[in-house]
């Protein structure tokens, strides 16, 4: 919200008068932080208050005038040029740009020849200042403005003022006016509150009709002030107004309606004023709207309305939606001469539901959702009706009609000073509290240790012992309390370490870079992966008010951001990327489509994926190329880095959409797979805008139990011997199967087989190729001798080609 | 031959053998030499052999004579012998590499800079007994509002721009709704942290729509917001290895009372005011408070008997502090300039 510096400081005697530099830093200081400062006259500068003395026209050019003006009385005349229709009589003050004079925009003004005649500066319009749009004249100050002449033109604007942002607290409705702020400042600064003057003695007419106001629901509508103005003149605002509503971001429109704004930034309090010659019957009635009911508010649009919106009726007739927005029939125009001034306050929850249902955010219904004070309903009225007779040429015409049902009363708080100490953690006075207290217009009773702490009407948002802590803090403030440490006191139970992490760690160690991205995808992307409809995954979670397309479902697999980052890093230039990612994956609980709402949380396993593509470095030259083995690598740590050594087996599949058919291989671990490695299809990475080869894999880390602290195993005392056997076999025959074969022989002295070399050759024979394994025995306990060891290798090898069916080479 | 021939011919053979190995360069080599003179047919044995024609008396001087000659070309092997190993250290040691080629690369990865920030964050507040904790993304409506007091309808929900995924079920706003998952399912004393993704609708350079924040609760017998001060004070001190000091400011938080936003000492000018600070010298770090006593009842702890402080900080902000990171978006786009960077 936006706030003058001058209006504050008018609403308030402050013991020791504060730049405002000091106030901004009070506020912050207090919990309404200032989270800009204007000086609403930088726009410009050079431009001084300068009294018309003479005129005649130019005589070389019909519509230009030739103006003498004076910047002290007695002073010596300059003759400026000036092209405006509308140059005053001598006597009255305009603005005058000087030589040197910066000018919105960034113009400085130089002495000009205007058809041959120099002019010294210029006489300014009201845009060539930025204060708006008219270009129609020069701005003519008001023949009783009292600025003295050569004073900068700010000062008779109103623009010798900064504007202050006020970011205030979504509790604090009390803030939303110059009161509520003047409020915070006397707390801070000490001083007293000076309201503004109501007083309305020398508005009084006769009597009008009073009309009748009658609420159907006191709990929606808590208090309605109605009030009768009469012989009204609708004309411009005084500039003093008209300048401040600017200031605080408002385009004047004419004294009455302008009144009702300025008192509501003055005050807090909106107001609304009805034509009251639309009024025909009597009665403000304030009751709920029947279920479409139409109303025309009036920005003219037709609006149907559910029994939720509170509606002000003139008699059965709506004219308003209650705290959001008046109604067409029934606004003030240049023809009004009576009004109805509303002053009330309406059930916060009300008017929020109403002005966010129908997208209607006015700054009335931002207080009223907020909360105003129903005690400050005859305040606002009283200034308002001031104002406008005062302005306006009119006079009250009935007393203040107010429903209040039932008058709101403060409750009074008891607040234990052990409770200050012990929550604040500094130790506070009872005397120091009271104080702040009564700083904030508290009223304090009890003593000791133990007061009854009474919050002003204002203050609806302190309603319990803490909420006074809080307010006692912030005056005392937050930095007189000290900092200690809280003695370590943990329960039991320390969580193990998270998997997640743990194969994080793995992989940066071994080469891949960690990846972090976003939680929600495209449809299209979420697409990609090619899954068959009956797969959890191809059934995403939709976010119902996306920011954009790109973000419209939450992502069920890792790998379509990490092919997409292939790209992205491709359209850079750079075309190797090893990168991984682990993170949540999000799957609906049971059936539904993306079409469907969620109606229950949804499984979050953790996945972890990772994508290679392009060439590892080299040292010198090309590097080698990535492919499905490194992938197979990658993978095998982050299964090892949860599970421990376990065994992992691999299967060929043609069964994932997202893989290679001729390239791609499942993860068994303890019989179940946990995920895949291998070449990225083609048509998927295509989709995804991938030229090259990308080979990834991708695991639920869910599906792995997370190891139990390694134990060591014991370092074998004795040495092994290796026998090598070079088999001859079908090139179709998987090295995974001679594994099996071999470890189905179960013989003990096994310790290691290892494949060195996979060797095809159409000299082979057709459909063959060759494999050399290596096998190591050991045994734990002596050094085996050759006869022992050549016996087992026999039995193996025997094994290997009855059952594969293999040659020996 | 007489025992002084045969003694003259013995130091021939140690002279012989001395102009035999000197050309030699190999070890191989002059242990074929040493056997040509000492092996059972060297020429040592040849002369040994005429030792059994003299007579007796001579025979200890000539058998003087073979020792000492054996003993020369044993030495002079291994005088030999040494000179070689030392003229191939030498010239190993002549070896000249270009050690300006390029080292050969070995696999580098990197921890996401999210990564280590968290680790390190979660690192530092365990050092005062905070553990972690964790909850769903994806989260109800109560846990992540109505049981941290922000009713439906509450202008406090205007704070924070939420994504819905149905009407009770939205992307969580902030790591809050951890705590409230804690305090169901655990009774004081409470020391948590809780990272994690959290979502809002803003886009730009410092706001992502998914983001990283760090939330701390605890509850327990006598605590207070001096103690969340101290513990606040401590970990910005830590992560950014220097004396900083940390401000709170009186702000609005329905799920906490006091509430603070926390603002710290401008790592970068120590408070003197830099472009980084905008001149204020402090640098807004996250929202803290005392636990509020509806949050409280919500979870079933007896606000009388105890007190807790919460605080929640955006990880990306810290990093964006300690690094230099100038856009949120670097996070995010897996752009491996950026990756490999930390």
């Amino acid at each position: 919200m936006k706030v003058l510096w001058s209006w504050l400081l008018e609403l308030c005697d402050l013991d020791k008068q504060p730049t405002v530099e000091e106030g901004a830093k009070a506020l912050t200081r207090g919990g309404l932080e200032i989270e800009g400062m204007t000086d609403l006259g930088a726009g410009f500068s050079g431009v001084v208050v300068a009294e018309v003395v003479g005129r005649k026209p130019h005589p070389q050019a019909e519509k230009l005038t030739l103006v003498d003006v004076i910047t002290e009385k007695g002073g010596a005349a300059t003759q400026v040029v000036c092209g405006a229709p509308n140059v005053p009589d001598p006597g009255r003050k305009v603005l005058w740009a000087q030589i040197g004079a910066t000018l919105p925009g960034g113009m400085t003004l130089a002495a000009k020849p205007v058809k041959g005649i120099v002019s010294p500066g210029m006489l300014c319009a009201e845009d060539e200042l930025g204060l708006g749009d008219d270009h129609g004249g020069i701005i003519v100050l008001p023949e009783d403005d009292r600025t003295a002449l050569g004073a900068k033109a700010q000062v008779a604007l109103g623009l010798d003022d900064w504007m202050l942002e006020v970011n205030a607290p979504a509790n604090r409705g009390d803030v939303l006016g110059h009161l509520g702020v003047a409020r915070e400042l006397v707390a801070m600064l000490r001083g007293k509150i000076v309201l503004p003057d109501v007083d309305l003695s020398a508005f009084v007419g006769g009597d009008g009709a009073v009309p009748m106001v009658d609420i159907a629901n006191a709990a929606s509508c808590p208090r309605y002030t109605a009030r009768l103005i009469t012989k009204l003149q609708v004309r411009p605002s005084p500039q003093r107004i008209a300048q401040r509503l600017r200031g605080v971001g408002v385009r004047p429109i004419s004294n009455l309606v302008d009144v009702t704004n300025y008192v509501m930034f003055e005050l807090g309090q909106p107001l609304h004023a009805f034509d009251a010659e639309t009024l025909s019957a009597g009665t403000v009635r304030i009751s709920h709207a029947a279920d479409g009911e139409k109303f025309t508010t009036l920005d003219k649009i037709h609006r149907t309305l559910i029994p939720g919106d509170l509606v002000i009726r003139d008699g059965e007739k709506g004219i308003a939606l209650a705290g959001v927005m008046g109604g067409l029939d029934t606004e003030v125009t240049d023809k009004t001469t009576r009004v109805l001034l509303e002053s009330a306050s309406f059930q916060p929850l009300l008017i929020r539901r109403t002005a966010r249902r129908l997208g209607l955010h006015s700054e009335a219904s931002h207080r009223f959702e907020r909360g105003v004070d129903p005690e400050l309903a005859q305040l606002a009225s009283d200034r308002a009706a001031r104002l406008m007779c005062q302005h306006g040429g009119g006079e009250i015409a009935s007393r203040l009609v107010d429903a209040y049902p039932q008058k709101r009363t403060s409750p009074t708080l008891t607040v234990r000073m052990a409770r200050v100490r012990m929550v604040g953690g500094v130790p506070l006075e009872t005397s120091t509290c009271r104080d702040a207290l009564e700083r904030l217009g508290f009223t304090v009773g009890g003593s000791g240790e133990v007061l009854d702490v009474t919050p002003p009407s204002a203050r609806a948002d302190v309603a319990r012992e803490v909420d006074v802590i809080e307010e006692i803090l912030r005056v005392v403030g937050y930095e007189q309390v000290p900092s200690s440490l809280p003695i370590l006191r943990q329960a039991p139970g320390n969580r193990p370490a998270d998997r997640a992490d743990v194969v994080r760690k793995a992989l940066a160690a071994a080469g891949l870079s960690e990846a972090i991205t976003y939680g929600f995808q495209s449809v299209e992307r979420n697409g990609a992966l090619g899954l068959p409809g009956s797969d959890r995954r191809s059934q995403p979670i939709a976010v119902r008010n996306p920011m954009s397309i790109d973000q419209a479902v939450m992502r069920t697999s890792l790998l379509p951001n990490l092919i997409a980052a292939v790209t992205r890093n491709a359209s850079h230039g750079r075309h190797d990327v090893a990168i991984c990612e682990v993170g949540s994956v999000f799957l609906r609980r049971g059936e539904g489509s993306v079409d469907r709402p969620l109606h229950e949380l949804a499984d979050e396993p953790t996945w972890c994926a990772g994508v290679l593509s392009g060439k590892r470095g080299g040292q010198l030259g090309a590097g080698t190329a990535w492919d499905a083995f490194d992938a197979k690598g990658y993978a095998q740590i982050a299964i090892r880095a949860v599970a421990g050594d376990v065994e992992i087996k691999t299967r060929a599949t043609q069964s994932v959409p997202c893989f290679h058919p001729g390239v791609a291989g499942e993860l068994v671990v303890g019989g179940h797979v946990v995920g895949w490695f291998g070449e990225v299809h083609p048509e998927v990475r295509r989709r995804l805008g991938v030229e090259a080869p990308v080979f990834a894999f991708d695991l639920d880390l869910t599906r792995l139990r997370l190891m139990d602290p390694a134990q060591m195993r014991s370092i074998p005392r004795f040495p092994g011997s290796t026998r090598d056997v070079s088999l001859l076999l079908a090139a179709s025959m998987p090295a995974s199967r001679i594994e099996e074969v071999i470890a189905a022989v179960g013989e003990p002295l096994v310790n290691q087989v290892r494949l060195l070399e996979d060797y095809r050759d159409p000299k082979l024979g057709e459909g063959m190729k060759s494999m050399l394994w290596s096998i190591l025995y050991r045994s734990p306990e002596r050094t085996l001798t050759d006869v022992e060891v050549d016996k087992a290798h026999e039995a193996i090898v025997g094994r290997l080609m009855e059952n594969l069916p293999a040659q020996r080479r | 031959m007489s025992a002084n021939e045969l003694i003259a011919n013995l130091d021939k053979l140690g002279d012989e053998f001395l102009s035999v190995i000197q050309p030699l360069s190999d070890e191989q080599a002059i242990r074929a030499a040493q056997a040509q003179f000492l092996g059972k047919k060297g020429k040592v044995s040849e002369v040994m052999k005429e030792l059994s024609k003299l007579p007796p008396a001579d025979r200890p001087l000539v058998g003087a004579a073979v020792n000492k000659v054996k003993q020369t070309i044993e030495e002079q092997v291994c005088r030999r012998l040494g000179e070689l190993t030392a003229l191939a250290a030498k010239a190993d040691l002549a070896r000249v590499v270009d050690v300006t080629l390029p080292a050969r690369p070995v696999p580098q990865g990197h921890l996401h800079l999210l990564t280590q920030v968290r680790l390190e964050a979660v690192q530092i507040f365990s050092e005062l007994g905070f553990v972690v904790a964790d909850g769903p993304q994806i989260e109800t409506d109560w846990h992540t509002f109505e049981a941290l007091a922000i009713p439906k309808d509450h202008p406090a929900r205007d704070m924070q721009d939420t994504f819905y995924l149905s009407e009770e079920i939205v992307l969580r706003t902030h790591t809050s709704p951890v705590q409230v998952r804690t305090m169901l399912t655990q009774a004081p004393p409470i020391r948590i942290v809780a990272p994690g993704h959290v979502y809002r609708r803003d886009d730009d350079p410092t706001h992502s729509p998914m983001f990283t924040q760090i939330e701390g609760l605890a509850v327990d017998e006598g605590l207070s917001f001096a103690d969340l001060k101290g513990v606040l004070i401590h970990f910005v001190s830590r992560f950014f290895q220097k004396e900083l000091t940390v401000r709170l400011r009186p702000s609005y938080f329905p799920f906490v009372e006091p509430g603070a936003e926390v603002d710290m000492q401008c790592s970068f000018c120590g408070g003197s005011g830099c472009r980084l600070c905008k001149g204020t010298g402090w640098v807004e770090i996250g929202g803290a408070g005392v636990v509020d006593p509806d949050v409280f009842a919500h979870c079933k702890i007896d606000s009388e008997k105890y007190t807790g402080f919460a605080f929640g900080m955006g990880l990306e902000r810290m990093a964006m502090l300690r690094h230099g990171v100038n856009d949120i978006k670097f996070y995010y786009e897996g752009d491996v300039r950026f990756l490999e960077q930390f």
